[in-house]
């Protein structure tokens, strides 16, 4: 006989509440691990985007707002427009690399789609893109299309096929490498066709820039808003500031599963405090033949620890689970591909796992500590005496 | 006679902190030779439990002392009590003595656990096991190690922890109304199993109802509105 077999016989006793305890507790934990893997996928994404825009910095209308900068980044369309003769006047300038962008979003094949207009060789150039099959379009090509690898899977389109865009047919000529960024699920149309189809004619979103001597990067940034009435942020502004809004998402939303954890531990107190009541009549038992006040304070430490290891288990389990069906979900209704990199890969994090069992291990011994010092404090002849 | 191994100075008990009080022993003074079998009767809410519970060491008195083999153990800590009632004393009460959720078998053997580091015991799984079902033979219930409480009869259940009581081969053997729940034949098997493990040396001390069995001990305190006379 030990102390482990004694604290299993008790947790399985009432299998009704050690299973609505354990879900409690898994509850709690696994919307843990669901927000945690989450966001830290929607971190490694934005990253990875931003590194595949191959742009040294953002130009941008003056009044664009921070979330728009989350916009850009995903490939999202963004209200704000510049008009396009600011781009000849950027565009002169001594040792800038510049190139426009025109994203709106149109219905192709039912499905809300990413539609940005772009200038054909300079795109290609300055993106370094590689073609996985067909050919890359040209400049006066009135009525072809540029698509990315996975949007060609997801809406079943192939090299030649036509796709209807605002009313308008378009062929497929082309289907870019992936790069793993939002180009994957974007549709590339010529800047003018662009233009024409969205009735935007002589405006674009924003323009991304290169410089060839980062150096005398404040230099080019002087001489740009002499000439235009835009804002400019460097990639790192850029990525610090959606990381900036990310990470306060993250943090409210672990708020959020901290109050769920907060009412589990509650839960593991109160199923706690009424097995102390319940089996007052046992630990008297236990302290008349030899136990001693540490003997019972483990045996319901123990018990409540149990809890812990079981339900973190179980809510990692649950949470992972519940993080790769979301991210699954989010980028399958396609209004946002932000979340398509939170694959099961990016889910399965072994410290989020090891984190979540710790922590859901030292809430529940947290939550054991009072109910079994109660027990502990009981005299054998108050726990015997009681009927 | 033999030497007193059980041993009280004016023992006094009162309950309750606030305004009702109750005086449940007022001054006990009583001597239980080594290997003895007494009995203590008396009428019910007089202190007979109180008297037990203290000479077990359950309980703290409010006044006196209580020796077990001349040690006062009014003085002992938590723990040395503890370690006093896993090896120099078994326990029987009325009802409810076995752990619900375990056998019959690991209800003795958790006894057993509490009581390793007793020198008069070998431990080890395999010999803790092997004596618990040697205990549990002693009781006549061998076919019943795997039972849960619920599946024997009152009886069975008192003889399982009469079995427990002696795991760790104790001096002292408390019982308090043993056999105070049971019916006739029931009570006259486990009176059987007290007086047959008397005889194995152990000093038995029953609080009880039943005068035949009074008839046959040894000594027989009676305590009255918690003052003790010897009869
Ligand atoms: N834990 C307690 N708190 C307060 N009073 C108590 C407590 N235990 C016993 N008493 C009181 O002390 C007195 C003696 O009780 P005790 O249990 O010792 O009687 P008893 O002789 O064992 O009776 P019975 O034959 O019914 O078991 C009673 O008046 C009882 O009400
Ligand atoms: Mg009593």
């Amino acid at each position: 006989m030990n102390t482990i077999k004694l604290v299993c016989r008790n947790l399985f006793r009432r299998k009704g509440r050690f299973v609505f305890t354990l879900l409690g507790i898994s509850i709690g934990m696994a919307s843990f691990v669901a927000l945690l893997s989450l966001g830290g996928s929607m971190r490694g994404e934005v990253t990875r985007q931003a590194q595949a825009m191959g742009a040294n910095f953002m130009i941008m209308p003056e009044d664009i707002c921070v979330f728009n900068l989350i916009a850009i980044v995903t490939g999202e369309t963004i209200s704000e427009s510049l008009p396009h003769e600011i781009f000849e006047r950027i565009e002169v300038l001594d040792g800038i690399t510049v190139i426009p962008h025109l994203t709106q979003k149109a219905a192709v094949k039912d499905v809300p789609s990413v539609i940005v207009g772009i200038l054909p060789e300079e795109t290609r150039s300055f993106r370094e893109w590689e073609m996985e099959e067909g050919e890359y379009f040209a400049y006066q090509d009135e009525n072809a299309v540029v698509i990315g690898s996975d949007f060609a899977e997801r809406r079943g389109l192939n090299v030649g096929d036509e796709v209807t865009i605002r009313n308008e047919q378009f062929t497929v000529k082309g289907m870019l490498a992936p790069n793993h960024s939002n180009d994957d699920m974007t549709v590339f149309l010529p800047l003018s066709v662009a233009q024409r189809l969205f009735e935007k004619e002589g405006v674009i979103s924003y323009m991304s820039a290169k410089v060839d001597d980062m150096a005398k990067m404040e230099q080019y940034e002087a001489a740009i808003v002499a000439v235009a009435n835009v804002q400019v942020a460097t990639d790192e502004q850029l990525l610090g500031s959606v990381l900036a809004i990310l990470g306060s998402v993250n943090i409210t939303l672990q708020l959020v599963a901290a109050v769920a954890l907060i009412a589990a531990a509650f839960g593991i107190i109160n199923t706690m405090m009424t097995a102390v009541y319940e089996r007052r009549r046992e630990i008297g038992i236990l302290r008349a033949i030899g136990g001693k006040r540490r003997d019972v304070f483990r045996v319901f430490m123990l018990e409540s620890g149990l809890y812990g290891l079981f339900g973190g288990i179980a809510g990692v389990i649950i949470g992972l689970s519940a993080a790769v069906f979301a991210g699954e979900f989010i980028s399958q209704i396609g209004a946002n591909d932000l979340l398509k990199g939170a694959s099961p890969q990016a889910g399965v994090d072994v410290s989020v796992i090891v984190t979540a069992v710790l922590f859901s291990l030292t809430v529940s011994i947290g939550a054991g500590l009072y109910p079994a010092w109660k027990a502990a404090k009981l005299t054998p002849v108050e726990a015997i005496s009681y009927e | 006679m033999n030497k007193s191994i059980i041993k009280t100075e004016n023992l006094e008990k009162i309950y309750g902190k606030s305004k009702v009080k109750t005086h449940a022993l007022k001054g006990v003074n009583m001597e239980i030779p080594q290997g003895s079998f007494s009995c203590i009767i008396g009428t019910s809410g007089h202190g007979k439990s109180t008297l037990m519970h203290l000479i077990g060491g359950l309980d703290k008195p409010t006044a006196g002392k209580v020796f077990i083999d001349d040690v006062n153990i009014s003085d002992l800590s938590d723990n040395k009590l503890s370690c006093l009632r896993a090896k120099k004393i078994g326990f029987v009460f009325q009802f409810f003595n076995l752990l619900q959720n375990l056998t019959a078998l690991e209800n003795i053997q958790t006894a057993m656990m509490f009581g390793r580091g007793s020198p008069r015991r070998q431990s080890g799984f395999a010999h803790e096991r092997q004596r618990a079902l040697e205990l549990l033979e002693l009781v006549g219930l061998s076919d019943k190690a795997n039972a849960k409480p619920n599946e024997m009869s009152g009886g069975q259940q008192q003889r399982v922890s009469i079995a427990r009581a002696l795991a760790n081969d104790p001096d002292i053997l408390l019982m308090d109304e043993p056999t105070g729940n049971l019916d006739s034949k029931s009570e006259k098997e486990v009176l059987e199993h007290i007086f047959k493990i008397h005889k194995t040396g152990k000093t038995v001390v029953i609080v009880t109802h039943n005068k035949e069995l009074a008839a046959q001990a040894e000594m027989v305190f009676e305590i009255k509105d918690g003052t003790l006379s010897i009869t």
